[in-house]
């Protein structure tokens, strides 16, 4: 899953900004949707567009000065995927591309993005309102998915389909500086007001004339849960709604629809623990911090290698012991999907001396893949396609594994039922 | 009666429009630089003439108001002010509405306004300093930034009205960025430096000043030199596009009403901004000797270290903000200039609807500001019927009618709709409907503000004045407002008014 960034100027001495010094914060705020690859573009008063693109660190890409491509005009990726780039469209109409999640032109999600990044180039070089036309595009062109793309015209054309699937948010700053940016701790980063999502079916065009955009037809759109629960970063808002009071209400859902007789609480870090607080806070359990990190953020679920993940968990979380000796306790995590980190945090608690552990996750079993380009892997690598919440509770040494319902998690997010995605908890998971 | 008027937007076109409806039915002429059609239809309506020519060259402005044989003037926007235009004509005994070209310095030199309060010690100010050039700007923020440390975020403008110059607002709150927003205010000083160059006459060309944040208002008054009075608050919209998003314009768009004051500031803070204006009236009027009768304003925010502050100051109405308040005026317009001429404003019952909010949405080309020149001479079609129906008026702003009827862009923002309603939304909503009756028939694109006048946008401005109120009432509460101190590791306490002030009395005592 990539983070997208996209930074525009205006007005006098606009030649004076630097757009990858800004991009490059940007993409450190969005590096929790992956840091595998990581490209930039940029365009400056000469009019040629610069790419580069490189390997996921955002700090060791950005260290190499020399290459960053400069301009007072640009835009970025971060991507969980390897080798996963912006795409560089030179003719008709020359154009970079940053896209997150898939359109339906083709199976795999980069040669999807380049047939799109090809019709598009196709489109604003034969028709004559770019931004009508770039809208009957997203309408055509299915699949669940977000864009910003820089032209060689200086043009910053932003957009979202009309399912919405994706997150975009855009913001200002004096009368020099707009951006678009997956979330909002992007622009926040940037030093960039947020000034409210793309909506749904939205295209907006910054050109060196005006900003201009499309009038979406307000469809409501069907936003993916899974950025509530584990993706976007704490201090995003996501659609309008603040991603920790959604994760804080998650927890008090589980806590009144999946209580246990314990101790104390406590979360799995990173994403867990404003879970773990809501739960606390609901069932009147104390929250413990049961773990300490070492090393940096990275998220295991999202990390290729089994091999790398296992040795990564245990380096990772380290008990508190003294939060957990001799204790009974509620053990919450986001979500799980191979069930080894589970399977290690559950065996870490009990052997530095937790009594009873029960584990309880902020959101409903992942039983299927995304097919908009969550790194959800297939089917047979998730656990929960295979164990019941029992068998599962045997596997990783627990004793109760509970997952939330479907239903539990809509209302935590507080959308209408028809406005959320959740394939990924539904369709067809084996056994439950 | 004949009133002559000077000025071509849609601010003049309002104030036409105001005469026209006047009980005394003045005859009206006009000179504008640009033939304005709403003006022209109205002057030929009520006896008068339009008539294009210089407005900023005394000459012209007294010939032709002496060939038409005027009562009175009024003057509409600052340029003629700045150049002597009420001075000219008061000088041949023909009463005018309009500030004189010394007082008008309060709206022509950002740095001598901003000395004025100063030197007085009146409320609603900021901090600035001024340059003699861009490098003794840059020298200055480097060696003072830690020491000083509001000259992190700051306004930069050029220290007097400039052609074209725009202001750029610099908040350097973020350690990591800091090169970046450094070199871009050093850039900034360095091409304020050289289109300053022409100014010999001074010797500040840079002004820089605190940055605040909050909401901002206009608070626009009519002023004989002894009583300042007000009319109600109206907030217009500099950015571009949507959500304060975008370049600077002159401004997109603008909110009053349904009372005195916005939905989002207080009747105290109201007050209190009145007595802030009037302090620089009287201040200007003992500095120049003179007496201000014309129009005045306070373009104003509620900031966290003053409440009520000036941002700048207006020697007249603003465009668009005239036409709130000229759509909610209910006495009549001529009784008001009389008052103004006479002196006697203290009598005069001067009267606003209390019933309706007022929403005005300028359209301009696509290219404004950027790029006029992209933006001028597309041919315009207005249909006015639908306007009528849809209870909206239109004011013409940068729009030339041509010999042959055709109207076309002046390049700048061409027209204002304009609607009242009981609350601001259902306005905005009419005049988002009657937007397609405006348009340009070579097909390049208009655009407005859509969003001015929505729940959203009044949303976020109570958003806006509720966090900053917080912060400035506490200041109030603990005595300390318009107080800003700061302690800074190595040096201790500062306090950067009283640092200001000794480097204003500084180089003259020296």
């Amino acid at each position: 899953m990539p983070g997208l960034v996209g930074f525009y100027t205006f007005g006098e001495g606009r030649e004076n900004w630097d757009a990858s010094h800004f991009i490059h914060y940007g993409l450190s705020a969005l590096q929790g949707r992956g840091q595998e690859s990581i490209s930039l573009a940029a365009i400056g008063p000469e009019g040629t567009l610069h790419t580069l693109g490189g390997k996921g660190d955002v700090e060791e890409f950005f260290s190499n000065k020399t290459s960053v491509p400069k301009g007072f005009l640009g835009i970025g990726q971060t991507s969980s995927y390897t080798n996963d780039h912006l795409v560089h469209v030179k003719a008709p109409y020359e154009l970079v591309l940053a896209l997150d999640g898939k359109t339906d032109l083709h199976e795999n999600r980069g040669e999807a993005s380049k047939l799109f990044a090809r019709q598009l180039s196709q489109l604003l070089h034969s028709e004559k309102e770019p931004l009508k036309a770039t809208s009957m595009l997203i309408n055509k062109i299915g699949g669940g998915y977000s864009f910003v793309a820089l032209t060689h015209k200086q043009e910053l054309i932003s957009g979202r389909n009309p399912l919405g699937v994706k997150p975009l948010e855009t913001g200002s700053v004096g009368f020099d500086i707009a951006a678009v940016a997956s979330e909002t701790c992007a622009l926040d980063v940037m030093g960039v007001d947020h000034t409210g999502p793309v909506e749904t079916g939205e295209v907006i065009m910054f050109t060196p004339e005006d900003i201009r955009g499309n009038a979406p037809a307000g469809e409501a759109g069907n936003f993916c849960s899974y950025e509530y629960v584990y993706l976007a970063r704490l201090d995003s808002k996501v659609n309008t709604l603040p991603v920790a009071r959604v994760r804080n209400s998650i927890g008090r859902e589980l806590a009144k629809a999946h209580s246990a007789k314990a101790d104390v609480v406590v979360g799995v870090p990173e994403t867990a623990l404003p879970i773990a607080n809501g739960y606390s806070q609901e069932s009147g359990l104390p929250q413990e911090f049961g773990f300490v990190r070492t090393g940096e953020n990275v998220r295991a679920a999202l990390e290729p290698a089994q091999k790398e993940r296992l040795v990564g968990v245990q380096l990772k979380l380290n008990p508190v012991k003294s939060a957990v000796e001799g204790k009974d306790v509620v053990l919450v995590d986001d979500s799980v999907v191979r069930g080894n980190t589970l399977r290690n945090t559950v065996l870490n608690l009990k052997r530095n001396g937790a009594h009873q552990v029960h584990v309880r996750i902020g959101s409903p079993a992942l039983v299927s893949p995304c097919p908009y380009g969550v790194e959800i892997p297939p089917r047979d690598e998730l656990i929960s396609s295979y164990l019941n919440e029992k068998e599962l509770a045997s596997h990783v040494g627990a004793d109760s594994v509970s997952f939330m319902t479907v239903e539990e998690l809509q209302h935590a997010i507080g959308l209408p039922r028809q406005n959320l995605c959740m394939r990924c908890f539904e369709n067809g998971g084996v056994t439950r | 009666m004949r009133v002559m008027g000077v000025g071509g937007g849609a601010r003049e076109h309002a104030i036409a429009w105001k005469l026209s409806l006047s009980d005394h039915k003045p005859e009206i002429f006009w000179i504008a630089e640009n033939r304005n059609p709403g003006i022209h239809k109205i002057c030929k309506d009520n006896q008068g003439e339009l008539r294009t020519g210089r407005t900023t060259d005394p000459k012209t402005i007294v010939r032709s108001a002496r060939g038409w044989g005027v009562d009175m003037v009024v003057v509409g926007p600052e340029e003629p002010g700045f150049h002597g235009i009420p001075d000219a004509l008061e000088k041949e005994g023909i009463p005018c509405i309009g500030a004189s070209q010394d007082l008008s310095i309060i709206e022509r030199s950002k740095a001598d306004l901003r000395r004025l309060q100063w030197e007085n010690n009146l409320p609603g100010k900021l901090l600035f300093r001024t340059f003699k050039n861009a490098r003794e700007a840059s020298d200055y923020i480097r060696k003072n930034i830690d020491a000083q440390p509001w000259l992190q975020n700051i306004v930069i403008k050029p220290a007097r009205q400039s052609g074209g110059k725009g202001v750029k607002l610099i908040e350097d709150r973020l350690a990591y960025l800091h090169d970046d927003k450094a070199s871009f205010k050093e850039a900034y000083f360095e091409s304020l430096q050289s289109s300053m160059a022409a100014y010999s006459d001074i010797d500040d060309k840079i002004l820089v000043e605190e940055k605040a944040w909050g909401p901002e208002y206009s608070l626009q008054c009519i002023t004989d030199g002894k009583t300042v009075l007000g009319t109600p608050l109206v907030q217009d919209n500099k950015s571009a596009h949507e959500f304060d998003s975008g370049p600077e314009t002159g401004g997109m768009g603008s909110i009053s009403g349904p009372s005195m004051t916005l939905p989002f500031i207080t009747s105290d803070e109201y007050d209190n901004s009145l007595k802030i204006v009037e302090g620089i009236v009287e201040a200007i009027q003992k500095k120049t000797g003179e007496s201000y009768h014309g129009m005045v304003g306070g373009q104003m925010m509620l900031t966290e270290n003053e409440g009520p502050t000036i941002i700048e100051m207006y020697s007249r109405l603003g465009d668009p903000e005239a036409l709130n308040v000229l759509a909610m005026l209910k006495t009549d317009i001529i009784d008001i200039f009389q008052a103004i001429v006479e002196r006697r404003l203290s009598k005069l019952k001067l009267e606003f609807t209390n019933e309706d909010a007022v929403v005005v949405k300028v359209v301009a080309p696509n290219g404004y500001p950027e790029k006029k020149d992209k933006a001028k001479g597309h041919p315009v079609q207005v249909f006015e019927t639908n306007i009528k129906r849809n209870g909206c008026y239109l004011f013409w702003g940068s729009a030339d009618l041509q010999e042959n009827g055709e109207v076309v862009t002046g390049g700048s923002r061409l027209s204002a709709l304009m609607a009242m309603d009981h609350t601001l939304p259902p306005a905005s909503a009419r005049i988002e409907k009657t937007m397609s009756s405006i348009q340009l028939t070579d097909g390049w694109g208009l655009y407005h503000r859509s969003d001015i006048g929505s729940e959203q946008l009044l949303a976020k401005r109570h958003n806006s004045a509720d966090r900053v109120r917080r912060l400035y009432k506490y200041k109030e509460e603990h005595g300390d407002l318009g107080r800003r101190l700061e302690w800074v590791p190595k040096v201790g306490k500062v306090d950067p008014s009283q640092l200001l002030l000794k480097e204003m009395r500084g180089p003259e005592k020296a």
